[in-house]
């Protein structure tokens, strides 16, 4: 059986740097994914090797206990994302480096039905804590337990951020 | 857990957030960019004199080696 994530990290700490990339080597489509869905792909591949950089440099935090690296990426690669964003001019002047994300470049990966779109501002103007959170479990398919590692935030703030973005968004999911 | 999402009907949602999988270049190029810190890294823990060890480097490695303070 291959080792866990959290051994890879623990033996590239302990003289064998090179098993991070093992770790890198697991988790690069999806990581991949996560910037794109949010930052497009042409952003998503210019930022995937600073993902890399950042997380190798931070490993020494990294919990072993923790079997699967996967939330603890997506956690820097948000960070990396917010540091993306932050560069970024804001030609409305009104958003933030974490609601800058680029909502015109999901609605151009689907059709142009009046539903998408309607969700799509429903997305938009949800908090983006709750907003965070409901992308993580519905695009990443991450338990909220999962889900509170990238946010950094207890499991129940991640439950309660889920009920009240599925709420808002339940009239709009149920539409046919 | 993805009960909470599927049970309202997040077919819409999850298409919002459906992408097309990397090129097999950028995962490499982004590893490129790995590999020059693990091979930095090898190298500050490595004795003085001690033979190289690791993945065989391309000349971006090597430039790096020959840098290397202590090398």
């Amino acid at each position: 059986m291959d080792a866990d994530d959290g051994l890879l990290i623990e033996r590239s700490l302990r003289g064998r740097p090179d098993a991070f990339v093992e770790v890198v080597r697991r988790h690069e489509a999806a990581v991949h994914a996560f910037l794109a869905r949010r930052a497009g792909r042409q952003a998503a591949d210019d930022l995937l090797g600073e993902v890399w950089l950042r997380a190798f440099a931070a490993r020494g935090g990294y919990d072993p206990a923790r079997a699967g690296a996967r939330p603890w990426l997506y956690g820097i690669a948000r960070n990396v994302l917010r540091a993306h964003w932050s560069a970024r001019p804001d030609p409305a002047g009104v958003a933030g480096p974490e609601s800058a994300d680029p909502w015109d470049e999901v609605v151009d990966r689907l059709d142009s039905a009046a539903q998408v779109r309607t969700l799509v501002s429903a997305l938009r103007a949800l908090p983006v804590t709750e907003r965070d959170a409901l992308l993580l479990v519905a695009w990443e398919q991450l338990t909220p337990a999962e889900a509170a590692v990238v946010l950094g935030v207890p499991q129940g703030t991640v439950r309660s951020r889920l009920h009240r973005a599925r709420s808002a968004l339940r009239p709009l999911l149920e539409e046919k | 857990m993805t009960e909470d999402v599927t049970e309202h009907g997040d077919g819409l949602l999850r298409a919002l957030g459906r992408v097309e999988p990397p090129r097999p270049a950028v995962l490499e190029a982004a590893r490129e960019a790995l590999w020059s810190a693990v091979a930095a890294e090898m190298l500050a823990t490595q004795p003085p004199g001690s033979p190289r060890r690791g993945r065989a480097a391309g000349p971006e490695h090597e430039h790096h080696h020959r840098d290397e303070p202590g090398s």
